[in-house]
């Protein structure tokens, strides 16, 4: 308890995460007299799960994407086809920020390389200025239920080592996320539509959408090929993210030469800085998870929490409270390392589906990115746009309670997640 | 002596960076070459896979260590931001020491695991010996326990800056 109470200390103090959860495996089976090799043991199964290799890919394709014109050529398009309608600008924020987020992981670079564009472009087409700024600043993490989104990945993976629940596949995840993620962006849209009664219409330019379209015409084909790839069942995950890697460094660095040669490890080791901090957590993970598993630590939980909490609608309801704070103040990948190894064996014990949960884990996570007053995403607007953080969180929370109500809906409306898996 | 040192220095950031993107472009030629061959020439590399995720194995390190030569791995630190100055250093160095003793406790025990699939001769694939990839996890977290402790003399001196 003593050991516990340290480590939580040294990581809110700001020690690694990694560090902290390799310390509790390595103090936990050096109680129970296990060689300590073990931990290696475990850290080396990292070289041995292929749907890993996706993880690097598709991080290495999106911080490539984000450096390149690729965002602005994005918004252009979105703009000439979808521009002229009611609410117009707002559906095309929203549906690129959506696909940007699935295309590069909820790292955080969507707001930061779309808001950029978007949120001028919005205020210059007489949109209220906050109206734009909760637009933008909630957007940064719409788009992280839709495939190829790699937390999606992660959670198939977490949840597929502890062996419990049925098999739990990234395929289940990429399907099972479609309609909550759908239901998030059109409660959006037409909450953007509401607000924007009275913004002047722009009109519809033939010639416009076909010289965005002409300019855009190498990325255009990506997330065809990619997400048809993978729906179809053509690609496995890691070869449809090889895929993704190889054509973007092709287009953005080969034939619209934005990026150039020697700027290319930069960008690399960019992307592989977050690439190594996840895995490191990952493979620390699998130790302590393998430990905690060992020591029956989730049914002690469950134990403990029957006792209190009775049925599965409690249940779920402390559920989403928890995650909410979770989400404010750790990442996602981290949140879903740490977590998922203890809510997945209770939440069976509940009758809750393992895919259904990770639905709701990830749409929790996506809102705790904009929940004040910590939200990660809050803190970034306010800096990109040069607006006090107070201002932000009014911005931003109206869309927080309509999102907050998206995510009840996928909480307590399982088909919604699991209508298109053959499970349900 | 301090300019020599900057040059090593810049030297080794340079070849870790080198290494990086070498690994990362194999990562991508060796995967995009296997889909071809699957998929129009009805082939493919044998050692191809068993490579692709040691790959990932040597890229995440590769990755972990450059975060920890940042100092940008994915941390919680809700406290320290409201130390300042020398409490804050102090905290930080308590903070570099505990991952330090971590990082180097995992480094040996790996070192062992490494030198028993040496002795016990185990192969990857064909005539690749297990050890040889496995290695990175050693010298890894050996290379990331040696950056937590240089970090330590560092935040004093940053602290005093401030």
């Amino acid at each position: 308890m003593l050991i516990a109470l340290g480590l939580i200390l040294v990581a809110l103090f700001g020690a690694p995460l990694f560090a902290v959860i390799g310390a509790s495996a390595l103090i936990g089976f050096h109680q129970s007299e296990i060689d300590l090799a073990v931990v290696a043991i475990e850290f080396y199964r990292l070289a041995e799960m292929p749907v890993l290799l996706a993880i690097p890919l598709f991080t290495f394709a999106g911080y490539l994407l984000s450096e390149s014109n690729a965002p602005h050529r994005l918004v252009r398009v979105t703009q000439a086809l979808l521009g002229w309608m009611p609410g117009g600008l707002a559906f095309v924020a929203l549906i690129a920020c959506a696909l940007f987020t699935a295309f590069t992981g909820a790292s955080g670079v969507t707001i930061v390389a779309l808001g950029a564009l978007l949120y001028p472009a919005l205020t210059e087409a007489g949109y209220r200025h906050n109206f734009s700024l909760g637009l933008v600043t909630t957007s940064g993490s719409l788009g992280l239920l839709f495939a190829p989104a790699l937390p999606l990945i992660l959670y198939a993976v977490v949840a597929q080592q502890l062996g419990i629940g049925g098999s739990i596949t990234v395929d289940d995840m990429f399907l099972a996320g479609i309609l909550p993620g759908l239901l998030m962006l059109l409660i959006l849209v037409a909450w953007s539509l509401w607000s924007s009664r009275g913004v002047k219409l722009i009109p519809y330019s033939k010639a416009e959408a076909l010289s965005a379209i002409r300019e855009a015409a190498w990325e255009i084909p990506l997330p065809i090929i990619v997400l048809g790839g993978i729906y179809s069942g053509y690609f496995a995950i890691s070869e449809a993210a090889a895929v993704t890697a190889f054509y973007v460094l092709v287009v953005e660095v080969f034939i619209h030469q934005e990026i150039p040669l020697r700027k290319l490890p930069q960008v690399m080791r960019e992307a592989m800085l977050l690439v190594g901090g996840i895995l490191v957590i990952l493979g620390m993970s699998l130790a302590s998870t393998n430990y905690m598993i060992d020591q029956e630590i989730p049914t002690q939980l469950f134990d403990w929490i029957r006792a209190r909490v009775s049925d599965p609608l409690t249940f779920l309801m402390l559920l989403n409270l928890f995650l909410l704070v979770l989400g404010t103040m750790l990442d996602i990948f981290s949140a879903l390392v740490l977590m998922v190894p203890l809510l997945l064996p209770v939440a069976l014990q509940y009758g809750i589906d393992p895919v259904h949960l990770g639905i709701i884990f990830l749409a929790n996570m996506q809102i705790g990115y904009f929940t004040p007053p910590v939200g990660m995403n809050l803190f970034i607007a306010s800096y990109l746009f040069d607006k006090p953080v107070t201002q932000i969180y009014r911005a931003t929370l109206p869309w927080f309670f309509l999102l907050f109500g998206a995510v009840l809906i996928i909480t307590y409306w399982p088909s919604l997640s699991l209508a298109l898996l053959d499970r349900s | 002596m301090e300019v020599k040192l900057k040059r090593v220095r810049a030297f080794i950031l340079l070849a870790e960076d080198g290494v990086m993107a070498l690994l990362l472009t194999a990562m991508i030629l060796l995967a995009v070459t296997q889909i071809l061959l699957r998929n129009f020439f009805d082939s493919g590399i044998i050692w191809a896979d068993p490579t692709l995720r040691m790959l990932v194995l040597w890229v995440g390190l590769m990755g972990a260590i450059a975060s920890t030569r940042e100092d940008r791995h994915i941390r919680i630190d809700l406290l320290s931001r409201y130390l300042s100055g020398s409490r804050r250093s102090f905290i930080q160095a308590v903070t570099d020491l505990f991952s330090a003793i971590v990082c180097g406790l995992i480094a040996w025990h790996a070192a062992r695991f490494v030198a028993f699939e040496y002795e016990d001769g185990s192969l990857l694939f064909g005539s690749f010996p297990a050890w040889a990839g496995e290695s990175i996890i050693p010298i890894g977290f050996g290379i990331m326990t040696l950056r937590f402790l240089f970090n330590i003399p560092l935040r004093f001196l940053a602290g005093d800056r401030q």
